[in-house]
């Protein structure tokens, strides 16, 4: 019976012992690779700051310049008479204050300034990086790709504003009483064109982006098409009644004549 | 690629006019031509006279008929309905090469206006001391209605000009009229916009220039053809919108509306069974309303929307907008037009249901026993009265917005 307990007891001991000391060296691994990570990290981070500093000292300086050019150069053309000038010599004389060319020439030159300091900030900050192998190398490239996806979104929301205005106006101007309608359409239709465009410039979704567009693009245009098609039936009859007529008057009378009847009888111009 | 000069392909005639009146002629039918001529040449000598015409005068007359007229080549007018900066700059370019003394522009149908009519324009140029001789047609109660709510209310409350129809296709030009039209218009053909209208009479009013004019009587007008009222209307208003901004240091000055020398033709009220029907205007304007509320609430400040969201639940019957209200409408587009608030291809558009909304209620006032020219002086004194907030606005458009 001793014995038994002493081999238990011996086995437990022999047990035990290799357990607590592989414990002791988990945590020993995992505090050596949280520490070595931070330290990575910082490094990293020590690495680029320069790079950071010098993207924002540079974009800071030419910010400043072109403050000072766009300035500069609004008072002299300001003060050269240069829109008056340009006025006289060309016929497309309706600018506004906010879009005359002595403006647009200033706001021209400070962006140009703002866009070299820029580019001059994103080279510095790229040297700095390059020495830095640690960093995912495809970090900056999809930051790139980001900014692009941005100037999509901008461009594309804005033609999808413009081209909704449009027409609303054109189809109310027309009388169609769906006009609201059509326009909102529209301006969904290049919305979900721009989203897709995003997101396959940002390469996220892969082809169930391009499925989704698939469907909504043709459920749109589907709709647009059932909707203008049932409810101008009448519209399209009328239309072409009317040119049947029209042609049929002009072909008996001339075109210019004056005009008696009550249904005729408003003339805008 | 080389392109054929139009001025050139005209047949000089044997002996230069000088010191004559050159008659420009839109394109018009054979009939048309020889009520034209027999009028001209009835006020006037032949000799004096060059006329110049797009059509081929000789096939279209009969044979032997104005021997003694000189006939030559012109180019074919832009646009039928009004004239075009491209006309003018072939007028004057005919009239500098032939060495007239003075221009009758007359546009297409003009073979209705009478002899005393012609002369009346003739006359002034060439022996009076005015540049610029504008007609005053006699026209059909409800006709020229752009030109009645928005060019000539326009142009007199900052032109301070009484001319009725600053866009008549029928002018008579001094020289140096037709001079200083043709330099405005090159600037417009050099950029391929000879189809452009030009505005002689704030041209002449910047110029310095005398400005008259004459009663003509009746006139048949020619419809603008293809484009609609939905491009027309944009088209001229932009223009004079646009002319209005380049010429903005003559205007902002206060200036006198010359006193009324000879009352105009009144037009007679029209009559019940021929009162228009403006139930589809109506329609366009209350959709347009319900639709176009938020562009128009970018243009018109909240005073101008109010009174529209009454109009826009006002019965048939009881349709008028107040004249202050048009005014204020026409000020605050033409602001927008300068400062670009909004596109202005839309700008001009969402002008259009308003516009309708303006010609109802005027068929509306005209029906219940106002006659139209006194509707459209009220008008007009309504755009006077309100022109120190276009002038503020305009200098101060930020600060000033009440």
């Amino acid at each position: 019976m001793q014995n038994i307990l002493a081999m238990l007891q011996t086995g437990q001991d022999e047990t035990l012992q290799p357990l607590y000391a592989e414990n002791a060296s988990i945590w020993h691994h995992m505090s050596e690779a949280l520490y070595q990570s931070l330290y990575r990290v910082l490094s990293l981070l020590v690495a680029i700051l320069p790079g950071i500093l010098a993207f924002i000292v540079a974009l800071a300086v030419f910010t400043l310049i072109g403050m000072a050019v766009s300035a500069l150069l609004r008072r002299g053309l300001t003060a050269a008479r240069f829109d008056d000038h340009l006025a006289r010599n060309r016929g497309d004389i309706d600018w506004a204050p906010s879009t005359s060319p002595t403006a647009l020439i200033a706001r021209i030159s400070f962006w140009a300034s703002v866009l070299l300091g820029l580019l001059i900030g994103i080279s510095a900050f790229d040297a700095s990086y390059a020495t830095t192998t640690t960093l995912p190398s495809s970090l900056l490239p999809y930051l790139t790709r980001v900014v692009g996806a941005v100037f999509l979104l901008i461009a594309g929301t804005l033609i999808a504003r413009f081209l909704a205005r449009s027409v609303l106006i054109g189809a109310v101007n027309q009388q169609l009483q769906y006009a609201r309608f059509l326009s909102l359409g529209i301006k969904w239709l290049v919305l979900v064109l721009t989203a897709a465009m995003v997101l396959d410039h940002l390469q996220m979704g892969g082809n169930i982006v391009a499925l989704a567009f698939g469907i909504l693009f043709g459920g749109i245009v589907l709709t647009l098409a059932l909707a203008v098609g049932l409810g101008s039936r009448d519209l399209v009859s009328r239309s072409l009644e009317s040119h049947a007529e029209h042609s049929g008057e002009r072909s008996a009378t001339p075109p210019t004549t004056s005009t008696t009847g009550p249904a005729d009888s408003i003339r805008h111009f | 690629m080389a392109t054929a000069d139009p001025i050139s392909a005209i047949t000089t005639p044997s002996a230069r006019p000088d010191n004559g009146l050159l008659v420009l002629l839109a394109a018009m039918t054979p009939e048309q031509l020889e009520r034209v001529l027999g009028n001209l040449t009835a006020s006037f000598p032949a000799e004096d006279l060059l006329i110049a015409s797009p059509d081929a005068v000789s096939d279209a007359l009969p044979a032997g008929s104005y021997p003694s007229l000189r006939i030559v080549a012109a180019p074919a007018a832009n646009a039928a309905w009004t004239l075009t900066a491209a006309d003018f700059v072939n007028a004057y370019q005919l009239a500098d090469k032939n060495k007239a003394r003075g221009l009758l522009m007359l546009g297409s149908e003009s073979g209705s206006l009478g002899a005393s009519a012609l002369h009346g324009l003739a006359n002034a140029v060439l022996t009076t001391p005015t540049d610029l001789a504008v007609s005053c047609y006699d026209l059909p109660p409800h006709a020229g209605l752009v030109n009645s709510a928005i060019l000539y209310p326009l142009t007199r409350a900052l032109f301070a000009s009484r001319v009725r129809y600053p866009l008549a296709p029928d002018l008579g030009l001094s020289l140096r009229m037709a001079e200083r039209l043709a330099g405005v218009a090159h600037r417009f053909t050099a950029i391929n916009q000879g189809e452009a209208p030009l505005w002689p009479v704030n041209e002449a009013a910047v110029a310095g220039f005398t400005v008259d004019q004459f009663d003509v009587g009746p006139r048949l007008q020619s419809r603008p053809t293809g484009p609609d009222l939905n491009t027309i209307l944009p088209l001229v208003t932009g223009a004079l919108f646009s002319d209005i901004d380049a010429k903005a240091a003559f205007w902002q000055r206060f200036r006198q509306l010359p006193p009324v020398d000879d009352p105009l033709p009144m037009p007679q009220a029209p009559s019940s069974d021929a009162a228009a029907d403006i139930a589809p205007m109506l329609s366009a304007f209350r959709l347009a309303y319900s639709n176009l509320h938020e562009i128009w609430s970018l243009v018109l400040p909240p005073n101008s929307l109010l009174g529209l969201k009454r109009l826009s639940t006002t019965d048939a019957a009881d349709f008028r907008m107040p004249e202050s209200l048009w005014a204020r409408i026409v000020f605050d587009f033409l602001l927008a037009h300068r400062l670009r608030t909004i596109n202005r291809g839309h700008l001009l558009g969402a002008l259009i249901p308003l516009y309708l909304a303006w010609v109802a209620s005027h068929i509306n006032i005209t029906t219940s026993g106002t006659t139209p020219e006194c509707h459209i002086e009220a008008v007009a004194a309504a755009f006077e009265t309100d022109k120190p907030y276009l002038v503020s606005r305009w200098r101060w458009p930020d600060r000033f917005n009440p």
